[in-house]
């Protein structure tokens, strides 16, 4: 083994024992995603951790500018406003990857596929018959009294039966090591090409590593995507796909352009479509009108068409949920689908799977206390200062207060604001959030993660993004990792302990797994 | 698939920054020429303001002197041309609407084109200040007229000659073609012979050329002294200058060829060609040449109108509605 040391990695010490990377190092009392009890590194992140320990403070930096420039060239931006105009902002983005095992991640893989099936038939049933209603399983007033909740949706058969395409789950690692699901954005999830281009920028930043680790690939998602998109098409044929961006002033424009791009299909805004009396839709072009059959659309459900929803929408297509309902184009999501990521339906998942599906669930909810049960109300007033506290319709993070950080005004107006509305209040504990390594001011230091994976569903079959977009919050202690509030992001690694035998071994001692 | 409001931000990229780019070139030959003619001979400034469009326009006190007498100041007339505010088609506030259009059309052209552009709007506006005095502006107004050709290099070099590239080509050629009818139409007044002999007539017709970067071309192509009839027919009717009007038709006719249902726009263009090619220029150079430029001009933007109702904004029933896509 002595003569993988030419490969760069250091020499293991004559006690075989593994040198610090960081000495000073120490995530106590979080669960580490690269560092396991004792200080020694998790197995699947023991040849990352050697690479660091042979590079000094100097040569990180390095290669934290080197991704800098990186950024900066291929121009990953996100989109932040300063009052008039939104500035592109180069993309967050810490050189210090995330390690999580093939296995740990399989398990998660299928535990958001059965999420998203349940989710699928519930919304499903939501328009339809309401069995899940009936049944008690939830209560009509957070169905058809949600903010979400879209009478115009009732009784419209999807491809499929399925809404909700694109998934994109807000996973939290507690103290114990436990992937939790803390949220499912059925709406309109961004994020997936942060995850593509974080790859791309390490595999320049590290070329070495991915010698040594078999990671596996992120860019199967767009061929994926691009094959959901084809599969829900309402006409036979190659069919014609367009991206609904709301347009250059949103936040996420960078990733609108940069998916249809990647999708090869053109990114539209609301004016350049119609519905045309034959009741299908079209975009133009400078052939003429060309038919379109299905539509990613990346614009809020109450912006989609002015003759049902909002009528002072500019960003919509008149006449596109008649299309829709018709059956003459594809939304994806469909409209509506939302319903099923209120804050208050979170809780009820666990019951859903088990009502729609007969299974357990595989991935555990957060807790979750409902301020409309009047003794689950009690308890949450009373602990209010260890809680998080959200509103039900909020999404992002709008409106959540976290007890722990709260200062007593603040607790005391919360408490009188859940009271007043107890049923559009939930409460969960504060997850105390997995730490990664982090270059924070040429120092590395443990910073809290989440992580974001996509998931994907259509006829077809369904697809997990391996690993997903992990989002860090770059303060220390902060639990906010919105990339708009001053979070970055790290590249996630999905490797196959098996596939690695011997190739990432150069660094392990005694006591290592093979 | 070319969306057609793609298109349209594609074609206003290219008008714009040949507008910029034309616009300094005039400001910096009109800056010469001054210098070359006697005290008591001004070029004057009204012309200036009358090629950047905004002559007559209602609101004539843009660099007037406040002494009631009307005369223009240089530093206002050349401050309102190059970056005024309340001007929309000063070239920085043409590099604006060209980084704007570029932006909305980001996904249809290369990316160095889109940073090119928004660096050199990003540049020319930080080092506003500079254009106040002569030596700043003759670098502020270097910068603007390299930038641009640094654009039209990129997309020359980079981009797919497909069917965005027509357009930007499109804009680019009706947007010169308009330029060098209106810095002929400002300056006609003086171009036109009020004495029977005048000393500065060659220097006059001189200066219309450099500001076309015509001179050097003028130069080797014609053997004649730069005088009315010869220099109108080089900037008219040469079809191997591209800042002629007649070749910057017909690099329209020969782009839109490549573009689908394009009879009206086409028609348009040969309607402007023959009656620039049918131009008397012998005579235009003595008399009547600003009502026959008023026609050119006219003539240009009928191809302009044909362009927009038949790609940019048809209304929906003139559509040709395609079939389902294959």
């Amino acid at each position: 083994m002595g003569g993988r040391t030419g490969t760069g990695m250091p020499a293991v010490t004559a006690a075989g024992e593994v040198p610090p990377a960081w000495p000073s190092y120490d995530p106590d009392p979080f669960f580490d995603e690269m560092v396991g009890p004792g200080g020694a590194p998790r197995p699947e992140a023991a040849p990352l951790w050697n690479l660091f320990a042979s590079l000094g403070p100097q040569a990180l930096a390095e290669r934290q500018r080197a991704a800098d420039r990186e950024i900066r060239s291929i121009g990953v931006t996100f989109t932040v406003y300063d009052g008039t105009e939104g500035v592109d902002r180069p993309w967050p983005f810490d050189i210090i990857p995330r390690v999580l095992p093939a296995p740990v991640w399989h398990d998660i893989e299928i535990g958001l596929v059965q999420r998203l099936n349940a989710l699928n038939l519930f919304i499903d049933d939501v328009y339809h018959d309401q069995r899940a209603v009936d049944a008690g399983v939830v209560p009509a007033a957070l169905v058809t009294g949600s903010p979400n909740f879209r009478p115009e949706c009732v009784g419209v058969d999807p491809a499929g039966g399925i809404w909700a395409h694109i998934c994109g789950s807000d996973l939290v690692r507690d103290g114990d090591g436990v992937f939790y699901v803390l949220e499912d954005n059925l709406r309109v999830p961004s994020g997936m090409s942060y995850l593509l281009e974080n790859r791309l920028v390490a595999k320049h930043v590290f070329p070495e590593l991915f010698r040594h680790y078999s990671v596996e690939p992120v860019d199967p998602f767009v061929g994926r995507l691009a094959g959901l998109l084809a599969s829900v098409s309402p006409t036979p044929g190659d069919p014609t796909v367009v991206v609904l961006t709301p347009g250059v002033y949103n936040a996420a424009y960078a990733e609108h352009a940069f998916l249809a791009q990647q999708l090869g299909v053109e990114l539209v805004e609301g004016g350049d479509m119609a519905v045309l009396d034959d009741g299908c839709l079209y975009v133009r072009t400078i052939e003429g009108l060309v038919r379109v059959d299905v539509v990613y659309r990346r614009v809020d459900d109450l912006f989609l068409d002015p003759e049902v929803f909002r009528s002072d929408s500019l960003l919509g297509v008149p006449g596109l949920m008649r299309a829709w309902r018709a059956g003459r184009v594809s939304l994806v999501n469909a409209p509506g689908a939302g319903v099923a990521d209120d804050k208050g339906i979170y809780a009820f998942v666990p019951d859903l799977i088990r009502f729609f599906l007969d299974e357990e669930p595989l991935l555990p909810n957060v807790p979750t206390y409902r301020c409309g049960d009047p003794v689950a109300l009690r308890s949450v007033l009373a602990d209010l200062g260890h809680l998080v506290a959200k509103p039900t319709d909020g999404s992002g993070g709008s409106g959540i207060v976290v007890g722990t950080q709260a200062t007593p005004a603040e607790l005391a107006d919360l408490a009188d604001r859940i009271s007043a509305d107890p049923d559009r209040w939930v409460a969960q504990p504060v997850v105390p959030l997995s730490t990664a390594p982090t270059l924070c001011a040429g120092e590395v230091a443990p910073r809290h993660v989440d992580l974001r994976p996509f998931t994907l569903m259509g006829p077809e079959g369904a697809y997990v993004t391996r690993g997903g977009l992990t989002r860090v919050a770059l303060a220390s202690g902060a639990l906010v990792v919105n990339s708009s509030r001053g979070g970055g992001s790290k590249d996630t690694w999905v490797v196959d302990p098996i596939a690695d035998d011997g190739r990432s071994a150069p660094a392990a001692g005694p006591g290592a797994p093979a | 698939m070319l969306l057609a409001r793609m298109a349209e931000s594609i074609y206003w990229s290219g008008r714009y920054l040949e507008r910029a780019e034309s616009t300094a070139r005039i400001v910096q030959v009109h800056t010469d020429a001054h210098m070359d003619l006697p005290v008591g001979e001004d070029v004057g400034w009204e012309p200036l303001l009358a090629i950047a469009g905004t002559a007559g326009d209602g609101d004539g006190a843009h660099g007037r002197e406040g002494d009631g007498s009307g005369a223009v100041v240089e530093h206002d007339a050349v401050h309102y041309v190059l970056c005024a505010p309340e001007n929309p088609s000063s070239v920085l506030a043409s590099l604006e609407a060209a980084r704007a259009n570029l932006r909305t059309a980001r996904p249809a052209v290369p990316r160095e084109v889109w940073e090119a552009c928004h660096g050199l709007w990003l540049a020319s506006s930080e080092h506003r200040s500079e254009t106040s005095t002569r030596d700043g502006r003759v670098q502020w107004l270097r910068r603007v007229v390299a930038g641009c050709q640094g654009i039209a290099g990129i997309l020359a070099g980079t981009m797919s000659r497909d069917e965005a590239q027509s357009f930007f080509a499109i804009g680019r050629s009706l947007e010169r073609a308009e330029l060098t009818t209106r810095v002929l139409d400002a300056r006609s007044a003086n171009l036109q012979p009020h004495r029977g002999d005048d000393p500065y007539e060659a220097v006059r017709w001189m200066a219309v050329l450099r500001s076309l970067a015509a001179y050097q071309p003028f130069r080797r192509a014609m053997p004649a002294r730069p005088q009315g009839g010869a220099t109108l027919r080089f900037l008219l009717q040469d079809d191997r200058f591209p800042r002629a009007v007649s070749a910057c038709l017909s690099d329209v006719r020969s782009q839109l060829k490549q573009l689908p249902g394009t009879e009206e726009p086409a028609d348009a263009c040969t309607t402007a060609a023959l009656l620039v090619s049918a131009a008397p220029v012998s005579r235009l150079a003595l008399r009547g040449l600003d009502e026959f430029l008023e026609r050119v001009r006219l003539a240009v933007v009928e191809v302009h109108l044909a362009i927009e109702s038949t790609y940019f904004r048809p209304p929906l029933a003139r559509w040709p509605a395609a079939a389902p896509a294959q």
